[in-house]
């Protein structure tokens, strides 16, 4: 794969490269955003709250969720860990990317980290396993950062401006376990994953009653546990 | 206090993403990590997608005359056939709309 640097690339083509595969996926960001703008304002949270979040953690479910546990009066310990725990598969990300980036001085590391989305992850890791590597090409994942970065936060903008104007009675929130959905089914294609999904399913619906809503992470917990069992008993790797 | 969450969630989220890249870490994430990881989406999303269809405003589960269940089903099936997150969100919303209006 590793070949010679092709004389076209440059720092340019390669942002440029980023910016038109992200582009694609704004059309699901745009709404998302737009609906956590809504949530956010409806959650009791003020405008400056809710449009500093998506910078502040720029990860869309987890402020998502978020706002749920702020408007359910959940305390701070739960809710911070519940966050730390949806946001825990970044780490993923970033140690797959290290082989590629982790050689850049701290400012990049730190710049291209921030921006380090599922999104924008999803379309610069193709381009780093599946085209020749040249010494620009972090400028990629800059892109393709750069690009979900402007989207989230107009579109977080959109929704705090929106969502005073917004009817509850069109129930808007049905929309955040709608596009969780679209997320999870296509995740479900093998036994152990759809065993975490049922584990969690149960765990989640009996604990309701559990103090502070932590039925959120002790139903992650639990399905983690089942999911990782289960690998371990059917050999089964995905 | 809402802005010391706010803080300690984003300083969390960053460390997640920059711990990896930062040197300190290993560059491999240990077996066992890396494994628990692969479950965290699903482990998280799930409960979260059933508490919005099935608990009710004040937390109690909603079985008889709830229409977001009926809502959701139609739009799992829009979910496998096109795994289209807008076209999944419409078809919900549009569907939770419908039947409310009509029972």
């Amino acid at each position: 794969m590793k070949t010679s640097i092709p004389t076209s690339s440059s720092a340019i083509s390669e942002f440029k490269a980023g910016l038109l595969e992200e582009l694609p996926l704004q059309a699901g960001v745009l709404p998302f955003g737009m609906v956590y703008g809504i949530l956010g304002i409806e959650s009791g949270m003020s405008a400056l709250e809710t449009f500093m979040l998506s910078s502040l953690l720029f990860a869309g479910a987890s402020q998502i969720v978020f706002t749920q546990l702020v408007s359910a009066a959940t305390p701070a310990l739960i809710i911070i860990t519940s966050i730390a725990a949806i946001n825990a598969r970044h780490m993923l990300y970033a140690t797959s990317m290290h082989r590629y980036i982790g050689h850049l001085p701290l400012g990049w590391r730190i710049v291209l980290a921030y921006l380090l989305t599922d999104e924008a992850y999803a379309v610069s890791i193709k381009r780093y396993v599946n085209a020749p590597h040249n010494r620009y090409m972090h400028y990629h994942l800059l892109g393709s950062g750069l690009l979900l970065f402007i989207v989230w936060q107009c579109s977080t903008l959109a929704g705090i401006v929106l969502g005073t104007a917004i009817p509850k009675e069109l129930a808007l929130g049905f929309a955040i376990p709608l596009s969780f959905m679209a997320i999870v089914i296509p995740l479900l294609t093998s036994k152990p994953q759809i065993i975490t999904a049922l584990s969690a399913a149960v765990i989640a619906l009996s604990c309701q009653s559990l103090p502070w809503n932590s039925w959120l992470i002790v139903s992650a917990i639990g399905g983690i546990a089942a999911g990782m069992m289960a690998d371990r008993w059917s050999g089964d790797r995905t | 206090m809402i802005w010391v969450i706010i803080i300690c969630c984003g300083l969390a989220t960053f460390a997640a993403r920059f711990l990896p890249l930062s040197g300190i870490l290993p560059a491999e994430l240990p077996k066992p990590a890396q494994q628990a990881m692969k479950f965290v989406p699903v482990a998280v999303l799930v409960p979260i997608i059933l508490s919005g269809i099935f608990v009710s405003a004040d937390s109690q589960i909603e079985l008889v005359g709830n229409m977001r269940i009926y809502a959701a089903l139609i739009a799992g099936v829009v979910a496998v056939k096109t795994r289209n997150v807008i076209f999944t969100i419409i078809t919900g919303l549009v569907c939770l709309w419908a039947l409310e209006f009509l029972f």
